[in-house]
């Protein structure tokens, strides 16, 4: 990740460029994760724990543990992907609590796939650790986008 | 490869593919089927083309306008290649035709860029 040597990101007209294009499709896929979350997932507590352990009055089978890991699997690699580059760019422009909001953001992540396993393997408790963990790390993510990208249309530091 | 298997280089395929076909028995793609495909692809393309582009910076390339055209270019082109099935499942089949030529263009930019690279590290 060769921007990291650039000395001055908002001046350079094309690294600024790729990074603002970078930060959209960061953007975009957020949003479209908790669109598809929604839709075949769960984004609530009910919607999770019926996907996790199935419904019974409803006729609904639970999620298979081959199914579940392949899951958290990818989610896993994503959300990896997506703190490291977002992280790499973000404390590139912030120049205050920089650190702080790395740390809410890889915090609040990582809590919501250790959560996720806890709440399949060990007790479905753990299902509200991961809905409010996820929509933290989100709504984090989206935070360091917009601002990130506010700092490179910058015309000097 | 990939996508002449699965979809096709034809407008009438790539048609076919989004909105059906009844004849073939082949169902037509849903609003979430279409986002749940892309959604990888998105982060994906994205982190592509930032990795790819970003090397230009090093090279002779910097500061011509040619290569701001280039980066609009591909990110203008894999935005419109992820979201044209949207529009082609709302009824704007024109789409298709959207379809194929940014998958195309997209992966002529690529190459494009990676000659440019190669191109510098032998001569520059």
């Amino acid at each position: 990740m060769k921007f990291t040597l650039v000395k001055n990101i908002q001046k350079d007209s094309a690294m600024s460029l790729i990074l603002k294009g970078f930060l959209l499709f960061i953007l975009l896929y957020l949003i479209a994760d908790v669109l598809v979350m929604n839709s075949s997932f769960g984004i609530t507590v009910d919607t999770i724990t019926t996907t996790l352990f199935g419904n019974e009055d409803e006729y609904i089978d639970p999620i298979n543990e081959a199914s579940f890991l392949e899951f958290w699997h990818t989610q896993i690699f994503f959300v990896m992907m997506i703190l490291l580059t977002l992280n790499a760019i973000f404390i590139r422009v912030a120049n205050r609590s920089r650190v702080i909001n790395t740390n809410i953001l890889m915090i609040s992540a990582i809590t919501s796939l250790i959560s996720l396993v806890l709440a399949f393997y060990v007790s479905n408790f753990f299902v509200n650790i991961y809905m409010w963990s996820y929509f933290i790390w989100h709504a984090m993510a989206v935070y360091m986008i917009v601002y990130s990208f506010w700092k490179l249309r910058a015309k000097s530091v | 490869m990939l996508f002449k298997n699965n979809i096709g280089f034809s407008i009438n395929e790539i048609l076919q593919y989004y909105i059906g076909n009844e004849e073939k028995f082949i169902a037509s793609k849903s609003w979430h089927g279409i986002l749940k495909i892309i959604l990888p692809h998105t982060f994906v393309f994205g982190l592509f083309a930032m990795v790819i582009l970003h090397f230009l910076v090093f090279t002779k390339q910097r500061y011509k306008t040619s290569t701001l055209v280039l980066i609009y270019t591909m990110l203008f082109t894999a935005f419109a290649e992820m979201f044209s099935p949207f529009m082609i499942i709302n009824g704007y089949e024109i789409f298709a035709y959207v379809k194929l030529l940014s998958f195309v263009t997209f992966l002529s930019t690529i190459l494009y860029t990676l000659w440019l690279l190669f191109h510098s590290i032998v001569y520059d």
